[in-house]
């Protein structure tokens, strides 16, 4: 059982390959802005590097994860072949297609507009193809997902739809609905621009149809993580999952939540209202439910993992767990880096508190450590689970795995501290270089060092990371069968509406409505919000 | 199946989620749109209803003050992409015609031996914009102001078509190093000077900034004095004015020495 091995291995092969790539440029980046190098010569090739390294690492990697994951999870949690391969064949096509010609414009020098485009400025008309090329790909992925549980549904009336796929579907409906905002931007405003049709553009209503994609995005990112907490971490360190319910309630807030909030990331947008800047941070607020509800799920279910193997007491629990398995590594140090990029999330949403760190160094340090620190070790983690399913190899060696974990968390630590800290005191971001020889600027000048050097460890995880997932395709050994967790109330009736999810995408759509449909009908009816275009590399 | 309870109001999980978010939706805009903005004297000087308005960033008027006053304009040329259309061939040939007047200052081809600007491949919007601009007085010159007087808009379009047709006063290519002034590759970010090349080509070659390699060296640096000093002002948005502000005499003339010195190694090309 698992026919779509070649699938799945052909989306996370190609996704590790580019985010190696992406990952030298990141370094890359670091290094020429810091003290250890000179000033870069042509700064435009920064900003060439930083939308490849964004495109690549916000675009290409996690949607090729959760494809590639979400066609596993189909076929492992339903117990039944994919429905559609040559479908998902065809998605899969479309998103390298597309990773192409976008990477190929980046390279030319005529995208250098940043992976969230900035209008007025604009990238050739084939950069933007590529990402709408990316996003229709992973569309194919969205309309497999529903149709492979709805025939798994015809076969099995009145079943309880397991949690992994649960969680998949969850997240391939607010990807449907929330890549629709940058589907109407890039189609409806940029491209004829960039064609070359108006030379104006509506940048206020643009940003704020981007910002529509650009928080639930990293929902998006984060669901193949946070189906890996619920459905994979308590089987691998030997526990019982706490709460199937909490589990759904989390993945169905998801859906509703984190969908209309992104008017938090316009708060320095004077053509958005100050009424609309509360509503979205106050829903904003909302996401931290589910996320302590995770927390709180998935440290009960460690919990019982320790005690049954003889931990005892209020704290013994924690010294009984299986500190050398790599589950439990992974997990703790997502969980650590979701806990401190989680609290600087709230500042982030706070109107106020917000002003101090808009557009500095803090936000970078945010996401990367969230994103690229909470949920990008959890991808590790699920190529780590599959491999042995997907290529057949020996178990993997579980000190070197344990090695790349624990480099990719320092590193991913010394790399986003110090931003926090400079971003406090106000360093901009996306510069291709800081005067450091001013003396208002001299005393931050190690912050950027101590970067480059955490960046410096995570190249050498990335490294190692591929290594192993590579040497193992050389090894064979027997193949597993693969198991989700169980729970600790196996039996227990699921709530009807937490096993469906119609009620879940109507509060979804109806709490856009309401938080979007003003703010765009007001930008779109301003004829004075459209700016001249600026287009990028076009002489 | 759904079972048959699961879409009705008696179900309690659909009917607390629904009053939940109903309820909270509601709490949060009377929060965002009423309370909030009735602690905001600004906000609540012309009642509820428009400071509801205001909070939805629609105020019925944007200003209490009595009437605007038109600002000054720098330049009431707008750059438009048409401009840099490449114009037909009659267009050359007129223009090739109307600029025998400007042989004895920008040289036959275009290229100045009398430290008048080249206008040898000039960007046809800077031709344009530059000639309107002293039509209209925003742009003084004694010469230029008289002589762009009796243009019509055709002749100033035809001229501009000409000038792009001909070959740019370009050198031997230059490599991007550190033998550069640096205000020329990386600017000045603490003084809020921009590189010249993020805007003059090299890095991007922005709408309506001159072509200006090969230009003569007492032309540049009469130009960027003009701007640092004020006596040049029809830059939209003070760009230039802005950016040389706080350069220093010697700064000025690195930066022009830089963009002459290609001419000198190779004129008139």
């Amino acid at each position: 059982m698992f026919l779509a091995r070649k699938l799945v291995l052909a989306h996370f092969a190609v996704a590790l390959v580019a985010f190696l790539g992406a990952i030298v440029l990141g370094e890359w980046q670091m290094l020429v802005r810091s003290p250890l190098h000179a000033w870069v010569n042509n700064p435009e090739h920064y900003y060439r590097s930083v939308t490849a390294h964004g495109t690549v690492m916000a675009y290409v990697l996690p949607t090729l994860i959760a494809m590639g994951f979400g066609y596993a999870v189909s076929e492992l949690s339903l117990g039944r072949a994919l429905v559609g391969l040559r479908w998902a064949w065809a998605g899969f096509w479309l998103v390298i297609g597309g990773t192409v010609l976008a990477a190929a414009t980046i390279a030319a020098g005529r995208a250098s507009v940043l992976y969230t485009f900035y209008p007025p400025m604009l990238a050739s008309p084939v950069y933007y193809l590529g990402v709408v090329l990316v996003v229709v790909g992973s569309w194919i992925w969205v309309a497999l997902m529903s149709i492979n549980l709805r025939a798994w549904r015809r076969d099995h009336p009145g079943a309880t739809v397991p949690l992994a796929m649960f969680g998949t579907l969850a997240g391939a409906y607010l990807w449907a609905w929330t890549s629709v905002g940058a589907a109407v931007e890039v189609l409806a405003l940029i491209l004829p621009a960039s064609l070359g049709l108006t030379d104006t553009i509506n940048a206020g209503l643009a940003r704020v149809f981007f910002s529509w994609t650009l928080h639930a995005i990293v929902y998006f990112w984060l669901m193949p993580a946070y189906i890996a907490f619920y459905t994979i971490v308590p089987r691998a360190i030997g526990g019982r999952l706490y709460s199937d319910t909490m589990a759904r309630v989390a993945f169905a807030l998801f859906l509703v939540f984190s969908m209309p909030i992104g008017i938090h990331h316009l708060f320095a947008d004077p053509q958005v209202g100050a009424g609309f800047k509360f509503v979205h941070a106050a829903m904003t607020a909302m996401v931290s439910v589910p996320t302590l509800l995770t927390v709180f799920t998935i440290l009960a279910s460690v919990e019982i993992a320790g005690r049954l193997r003889g931990g005892r007491g209020a704290l013994g629990w924690i010294k009984a767990l299986p500190w050398d398995n790599s589950m439990m590594l992974g997990v703790t140090f997502s969980f650590v880096m979701l806990g401190l990029g989680g609290a600087g999330g709230l500042i982030n949403m706070s109107y106020q508190l917000n002003e101090t760190i808009h557009n500095t160094q803090w936000v970078t340090g945010h996401f990367h450590l969230i994103f690229g620190g909470a949920i990008v070790i959890m991808y590790f983690m699920i190529a780590y689970e599959l491999w042995p399913q997907l290529t057949g190899c020996a178990p993997l060696p579980r000190r070197l795995v344990n090695t790349q974990l624990w480099l990719w968390f320092v590193g991913m630590l010394v790399l986003s501290m110090p931003w926090h800290l400079v971003g406090l005191l106000g360093m901009p971001r996306r510069m291709a270089y800081y005067d450091y020889s001013d003396p208002a600027l001299h005393p931050q000048a190690w912050t950027v060092t101590m970067s480059t050097l955490g960046g410096a460890v995570l190249v050498v995880s990335a490294l190692l990371l591929v290594f192993i997932l590579a040497r193992a395709l050389r090894t064979s050994g027997p193949s597993p069968s693969f198991t989700f967790s169980v729970t600790a109330h196996p039996g227990a009736a699921t709530p009807a509406l937490l096993n469906r999810f119609a009620l879940w995408i109507v509060m979804m759509i109806g709490l856009t409505l309401v938080n979007y449909a003003f703010p765009i009908a007001q930008l779109a009816s301003l004829k004075e919000a459209s700016v001249p275009v600026i287009p990028i590399g076009s002489r | 199946m759904p079972e048959p309870s699961a879409y009705r109001w008696d179900n309690p999980w659909l009917r607390w989620s629904v009053i939940a978010l109903v309820v909270l939706t509601i709490v949060t805009v009377l929060i965002g749109f009423v309370w909030l903005p009735s602690v905001h004297g600004d906000f609540t000087a012309q009642g509820l209803w428009a400071s509801i308005c205001r909070a939805a960033g629609v105020p019925a008027s944007w200003s209490n003050a009595p009437s605007v006053k038109a600002a000054w304009r720098a330049t009431d040329v707008v750059l438009d992409r048409d401009m840099t259309r490449i114009a037909d061939k009659d267009a050359v040939g007129r223009g090739a015609t109307l600029a025998l007047n400007c042989t004895m200052c920008h040289g036959a081809q275009g290229v100045s031996a009398s430290d008048a600007p080249n206008l040898a491949g000039q960007y046809p919007e800077v031709v344009i914009k530059e000639l309107r601009d002293y039509q209209d007085g925003r742009r003084s010159s004694t010469i230029m102001e008289a002589l762009a007087k009796g243009l019509s808009a055709r002749d100033i379009d035809d001229l501009a078509a000409y000038y792009a047709y001909l070959p740019k006063a370009r050198t031997s290519p230059t490599t991007y190093d550190e033998a550069l002034p640096a205000l020329v590759r990386v600017g000045d970010p603490l003084r809020n000077i921009a590189p010249c090349i993020a805007c003059h080509g090299q890095v991007d070659q922005k709408l309506g900034a001159p072509w200006l390699e090969g230009m003569p060296k007492a032309y540049v640096v009469a130009q960027i004095t003009a701007f640092r000093d004020g006596t040049r002002r029809n830059d939209p948005e003070a760009q230039m004015r802005n950016m040389v502000r706080t350069m220093t005499r010697e700064e000025i003339d690195q930066v022009a020495a830089f963009y002459a010195r290609k001419a000198s190694t190779n004129p008139g090309q």
